[in-house]
């Protein structure tokens, strides 16, 4: 009898659900069929079973995973349950890679079915259970629309579950989609730019993408590099802008013939760049306060040995070797002075940049060579440097004691100028990495800022400065003599060369007018050496008079520097001349599936022109470019032009020479390539590009 | 020497490797020059003195429907430009897309939507928002007075189209001018944009 009331019972109940499933389950919105199913059409106390939304949009439309991407929504479930009955989190089948212009999206194209575990509790006594769902989606084809619905799917409780048919197919198909436990071990190395995910067992020929469930934590739509290693492999992914990337869960997914796998993985996170809060405010331009003082101050080392610069520095050394036996103290001391000198032209060049910099104006490293004013200014002094050299005149005999140039001027005051001197007659050689120290030192506070400037001019100075207070090394300098005035002599030549190369330099900025200025001011400026020179030492009329002529012609070429800066040629960076950079063009030249190598370059830079002489002009480059159908592009920052500062921002860059190879595909990222460049390094760069 | 600069070599060789999309936060914003619905001709350099907000949108996106629905975001700018800040609101939509409106449809929606932007620009080739990797709708950005990138994400902490988040919901991008205004720092100076991607021409 009972068994009977039961099945009536029973019945009754099965007929009710099916007409509640009729009326809120399917639900049929405008762009998705939502529909609640449960892999048991009766349900037990004490059980867990599987229930599924599925989620069927219009034909090219799709929902989100967990973690959408770059736009979107993920699907989202409230449960409404009575007591007794719990529902688990959603159980994600693995995403497909939806990429839609620029971005990338992560989510189901078609249809889904999303899981849920149900259990009901041991004690149990109800004879049904309602399971209410309110479910939120957003679909997406070209628009987004966002859609809900009420689910109901209300199932009979008792002693024993039973099946159902119907839905087992359509689980079995979601759970074929779940990712699997990954059985090695897997490591994600987390630096400031990029993660890089280590796993124990990878096929290779693959399409491989890893999808973490933390949002922010990757750029999505940058594509993965994936390195096979034996078994295993590294996936290099570039990173998000989350500050930390404290979990970095998700899910690989691997493309086969057959279909895709997916594998959930839970890697150990390494962090590589340094965890503290200088490091995190630094990732902007991807090095840390450290690194950018280490670099700075390499950079100021390597000044040192610029064409400029040496001849300065190696005759003062010199003198100093001089009179080291004798006089150790003071040879400390004027290594000091000499660095004080370095320090405070670094501390005035670095407040002048910010400046400018608070000023609002777009700077960056070598702004000062913008200014054809500075230029011309700098010409004058190398030359006259060089003139001094070769015996023209000795500047010093007045001033600070019985040196024989500016440079070898003994005396504290003497050391104190010729760190000015080694620091102005650098600026025009930015050596590599500079650029990224100065860059960063720009983006920071202005007291960082200052500090990466002073490590730079310590770079400089450190040579000179460890000289003087180690006997033992200038002790082994060559000792003094009559060689030295022919060794200083031939130094005169890099100093004419460096003015030459700074004239031309204003041909390209202030045109013909401004190199007639500038030599008919480099004219005067040997006039009047000359004349001082006659005039040193002897007394009388004559030698007076010689010395008011120098005095009239240094006026005279002073007068002439304002010549070029009234003649300033129209910048040249952005115009539509064949090869010529302009942001659009790089757009324009990608969008029509064509590669693009970008030369930021200035005239002024005289790395920039090593690389130019050295690898971008020869022919086998020439080639390869034509071969890969790279178009070459050349950003001249060397008047001032705010896109192209705005440009070498955008990588962190203040300052040329920048060389950047945009892949054809818009969404890949672009390639930088290393400062100092060979032949080889830009051949096999664009030999990459073409590769899959 | 010779292994100084070996090491110079090595750490430029590492640097090399940096490759970036978006624009930085600290660094000068993007320059642009582009046509507004009002007929005129802006660029970022002519409101260089005050703090500029960009806002990408696309009227017919349901996030961005839940933030003029509500007045949120209409209640924002007039709250910015009180402030002093400049307010451009952008239309990255490609010719033919969704969001893409003509300069008189533009001008309707902001009178029919009580909303008070400096301007609209109408950026339909997307060389504007592609500068910024504009990504969604709406999608925030905030530039000082100098030009520099201070604020780029969400309009807020609830990605979501539901319309009563607004009112538990963190406003960012006013967040974000409120403290900058006031100590020359933002907080949250990246968050995820979110919303509908936007429709750039093909």
């Amino acid at each position: 009898m009972n068994t009977v009331w039961k099945t009536i019972f029973g019945f009754f109940v099965l007929v009710w659900a099916a007409v509640g499933q009729a009326q809120a389950n399917p639900v049929q919105k405008e762009y998705t069929k939502a529909e609640l199913i449960s892999a048991v059409a009766q349900a037990a106390p004490g059980q867990t079973f599987r229930v599924g939304l599925t989620l069927t949009p219009r034909d090219g439309w799709h929902t989100y995973w967990r973690n959408p991407g770059d736009s979107g929504m993920a699907t989202s479930i409230a449960w409404e349950l009575p007591a007794g009955v719990s529902a688990s989190e959603i159980i994600w089948p693995g995403p497909d890679h939806i990429p839609y212009g620029p971005l990338v999206n992560f989510g189901y194209k078609g249809a889904v079915t999303l899981l849920v575990d149900i259990t009901i509790a041991a004690d149990n006594t109800a004879t049904s259970v309602p399971l209410k769902a309110r479910a939120d989606w957003l679909v997406c084809e070209e628009i987004c629309v966002p859609e809900d619905a009420e689910l109901t799917l209300t199932l009979p409780l008792g002693q024993d579950s039973q099946a159902n048919p119907n839905a087992a197919a359509v689980i079995a198909r979601a759970e074929q989609r779940l990712p699997q436990a990954y059985g090695g071990q897997s490591t994600a190395r987390v630096g400031a730019q990029t993660i890089d995910l280590t796993v124990a067992t990878l096929p290779s020929d693959r399409k491989i993408f890893f999808f973490p469930y933390a949002e922010n934590s990757i750029e999505n739509a940058t594509p993965q590099t994936v390195t096979q290693k034996g078994e295993g492999g590294d996936i290099a992914i570039t990173r998000g802008f989350a500050k930390t990337v404290p979990d970095f869960s998700g899910v690989l997914r691997i493309d086969h013939d057959s279909g895709a796998a997916f594998y959930e993985l839970n890697p150990v996170v390494e962090s590589v760049a340094a965890p503290s809060a200088a490091a995190e405010s630094s990732a902007d331009s991807g090095i840390t306060v450290w690194q950018a003082v280490l670099f700075a101050f390499i950079g100021g080392l390597i000044l040192n040995l610029m064409p400029c610069v040496f001849p300065v520095l190696s005759l003062k050394a010199l003198a100093i070797a001089n009179k080291a036996a004798s006089q150790p103290g003071e040879v400390r001391a004027e290594a000091l002075v000499f660095t004080l000198g370095v320090l405070v032209s670094f501390a005035v060049l670095a407040a002048a940049l910010l400046a400018v910099r608070a000023g609002g104006e777009a700077v960056g490293w070598g702004f000062q060579l913008q200014s054809p004013l500075v230029v011309l200014i700098l010409a004058y002094v190398l030359f006259a440097v060089g003139l001094s050299l070769s015996g023209v005149f000795s500047l010093g005999s007045r001033l600070g004691g019985v040196g024989q140039s500016l440079a070898a001027k003994s005396g504290y005051a003497g050391a104190f100028f010729t760190g000015v001197l080694a620091t102005v007659v650098a600026t025009p050689c930015t050596a590599p990495f500079m650029a990224g120290a100065i860059g960063f030192a720009l983006t920071q506070s202005a007291v960082m800022a200052v500090v990466i400037f002073l490590a730079l001019g310590l770079g400089l100075a450190a040579p000179f400065l460890i000289l003087g207070f180690v006997p033992a090394l200038y002790r082994r300098l060559p000792k003094p003599g009559a060689w030295m005035d022919t060794f200083k002599q031939a130094l005169a030549f890099p100093m004419y060369g460096a003015a030459a190369w700074l004239v031309w330099v204003l041909a390209q900025q202030a045109g013909p007018m401004g190199v007639a200025a500038a030599l008919t001011g480099l004219l005067l400026i040997a006039f009047a050496a000359w004349a001082y020179g006659r005039a040193a030492g002897r007394e009388g009329r004559l030698p007076l008079f010689e010395k008011a002529l120098a005095v009239v012609a240094i006026v005279a070429a002073l007068a002439l520097l304002r010549v070029p800066e009234t003649v300033t040629a129209a910048p040249t960076g952005t115009t539509a001349a064949s090869g010529a950079w302009s942001a659009d063009r790089v757009t324009d030249l990608r969008a029509d599936g064509k590669p693009v190598f970008v030369n930021f370059t200035a005239a002024w830079c005289i790395t920039c022109l090593a690389n130019e002489r050295m690898a971008l002009s020869s022919p086998a480059v020439a080639d390869a470019l034509k071969q890969h159908g790279v178009t070459y592009l050349k950003a001249d920052w060397t008047n001032r032009d705010p896109a192209i500062t705005a440009a070498l921002q955008q990588f962190g860059r203040s300052g040329v020479p920048l060389y950047v190879l945009y892949p054809a595909d818009p969404s890949a990222a672009p390639q930088i390539l290393p400062q100092i460049l060979t032949e080889g390094m830009v051949i096999d760069a664009l030999k990459d590009l073409t590769k899959p | 020497m010779k292994r100084i600069i070996g090491l110079a070599m090595a750490a430029t060789a590492m640097m090399a490797t940096i490759a970036v999309a978006a624009p930085k936060t600290g660094a000068p914003a993007p320059a642009f020059t582009v046509a507004a619905s009002d007929g005129k001709t802006y660029s970022l350099s002519d409101f260089k003195g005050k703090p500029v907000i960009l806002e990408w949108t696309n009227d017919q996106c349901p996030f961005v429907v839940k933030h003029y629905a509500t007045g949120n975001m209409q209640a924002s700018q007039k709250a910015a430009k009180e402030d002093g800040a400049v307010w451009l609101t952008v239309i990255s939509s490609a010719p033919g897309k969704q969001g893409h409106v003509s300069p008189e449809a533009a001008n309707k929606l902001t009178a029919d939507r009580n909303a008070v932007p400096t301007a609209v620009l109408l950026d339909e080739s997307g060389v504007v928002g592609q500068a910024y990797a504009a990504k969604t709708t709406p999608h925030m950005y905030l530039i000082d007075e100098a030009g520099i990138l201070r604020y780029q994400g969400g309009m807020d902490d609830k990605p979501t189209t539901k319309h009563d988040d607004v009112k538990t919901a963190k406003n960012y991008i006013l967040a974000a001018l409120t403290e900058w205004k006031a100590s020359g720092t933002v907080t949250d100076a990246e968050t995820k944009p979110y919303g509908c991607s936007i429709k750039y021409p093909d």
